[in-house]
């Protein structure tokens, strides 16, 4: 807790420096409730670049792919495998979900590192990756919740609530509180790693504009996918979790 | 989970005494007391706000709430303008409206993407396995070919060798006949030249008589002279 408020206060002090905007939004009000503009808008860009990609490679598929159906191809054969090594045999139903999880924060993360959202200038706050915002991470999470209970619900029905007290009840205290560290890990992991990235980066560009930032921003750049790898990894394994059998 | 994490933000933004619920929405607060308490109502004044929070929270919490205070303390005044802005923490619709976008995201990709894309590369794999199976049937195919081949060259081959032999033993009794022939032909030709060479003899033998006294007759005459 004081680590973490050193922390805010040591970023305080370079915000001062390098003028980053650390958790400033620019907001909306819809309906007497406040949004994260900035949030929605990257997000949207998200979606219709992803959307656009898989409908123009996927319209017309080939039997001997063309590169963009090849890539796309790829993709789907690595999420499929990543959902079958999790999940098991019955993975089937779940691409969708891991996948979309997958490319979703990849393509945002990515889009945090690559695409320049700086040029467009807000009132107040700035774009940035939509996984850069505690929201989007913590939706994403306990979607990632609600997906496993109801894989686990669906599978077997009340008796899923059995793996509670599965080795002995004693450890039902401790069974409880895994379904909330889990959204909580997965939540905080992705948005800590995502700020952090990206605050390394803007502290060092204005530090050192030169040469320097770069290998940095390449090592953001293979963050982003490890953390998409991982929360999707980590989604499929706790629904593989919750649907396999007792022993 | 969701409700209870923003319910720990809203609460201390409306500075409630945290509830009975878990020690988790307790530790959060302090956290977010620098940045999550501002955006709302009562972000005017900060430094009484930051002493007061203190005596709300549970004894616990309170010690390290104080220390997070007395490190707040300072850069406060300074910056409050800015940090009256920010707030990392800060949860409100955009999360549900993510959630929602996510969903749309995911029927949409499974529409556009996954289920046409996975059904097709799923329908290629089938036609190839069948392709390759129909292959190694058509090896079979190959090999009952290549035994009529076979058959057919055995027949063609007995035959040639069923033809040739009857032409062997056409010509040889062809040739037969002929060696008969001429055989026959040259012994005939033997006989009569045999038979002409015995009456010649004879015929010299007879001339050989007649002269034998002639040539005795000599040969006395030139033994005895007699005169």
């Amino acid at each position: 807790m004081n680590v973490l408020s050193c922390s805010t206060n040591t970023l305080k002090g370079l915000y001062d420096i390098s003028g980053v905007e650390v958790g400033q939004h620019f907001y909306w009000q819809i309906g007497g409730f406040q949004v994260h503009g900035q949030v929605l808008i990257t997000s949207w860009v998200v979606i219709a670049i992803l959307l656009g990609s898989a409908s123009i490679a996927v319209r017309n598929p080939q039997t001997i792919p063309n590169d963009s159906q090849n890539f796309f191809e790829y993709v789907l054969e690595f999420i499929r495998d990543v959902s079958k090594t999790q999940i098991g045999e019955e993975y089937g139903p779940w691409v969708p979900f891991i996948g979309t999880m997958f490319l979703f924060i990849f393509v945002s993360n990515w889009s945090g590192a690559l695409l320049p959202w700086k040029i467009i200038e807000l009132p107040h706050g700035e774009l940035a990756a939509p996984t850069n915002d505690i929201n989007t991470t913590v939706a994403l999470a306990l979607l990632t919740s609600v997906a496993y209970f109801y894989a686990g619900l669906t599978k077997k029905g009340l008796s899923y609530f059995s793996k509670y007290i599965q080795p002995t009840p004693i450890l039902l205290p401790i069974h409880i509180l895994e379904d909330f560290t889990k959204p909580l890990s997965l939540s905080f992991r992705l948005f800590g790693n995502i700020l952090a990235d990206e605050l390394v980066v803007v502290v060092l560009v204005s530090l050192v504009p030169l040469v320097v930032p770069i290998p940095i921003m390449f090592l953001g750049l293979f963050t982003s996918g490890i953390q998409a790898l991982i929360f999707a990894t980590l989604a499929a394994a706790y629904i593989g979790e919750s649907m396999e059998g007792h022993h | 989970m969701a409700k209870m994490i923003v319910a720990s933000s809203s609460s201390c933004k409306t500075q409630i005494p945290p509830p009975l619920s878990a020690p988790k929405p307790k530790q959060q607060q302090p956290n977010s007391l620098p940045q999550a308490t501002l955006p709302l109502p009562k972000l005017r004044l900060p430094k009484p706000l930051a002493a007061l929070s203190p005596k709300s929270l549970p004894l616990l919490a309170a010690a390290a709430a104080a220390s997070s205070a007395a490190l707040l303390a300072q850069p406060l005044p300074a910056l409050a303008e800015e940090i009256e802005k920010a707030s990392l923490f800060d949860f409100n619709l955009t999360l549900p409206i993510i959630a929602g976008e996510f969903l749309l995201l995911m029927f949409a990709l499974d529409k556009v993407y996954f289920s046409p894309l996975g059904n097709f590369m799923d329908q290629r794999d089938a036609e190839i396995k069948e392709k390759l199976s129909g292959v190694k049937d058509t090896s079979q195919e190959v090999k009952q070919l290549e035994e009529q081949a076979a058959a057919v060259m055995r027949a063609a081959r007995a035959e040639i060798s069923a033809a040739l032999s009857k032409m062997k033993k056409e010509t040889q009794v062809e040739v037969e006949q002929k060696l008969l022939e001429g055989r026959r032909k040259v012994e005939a030709e033997l006989q009569e030249a045999l038979a002409i060479l015995e009456s010649q003899k004879e015929e010299t033998l007879k001339a050989l008589d007649s002269q034998i006294a002639v040539l005795s007759q000599d040969i006395v005459n030139k033994v005895l002279p007699v005169k």
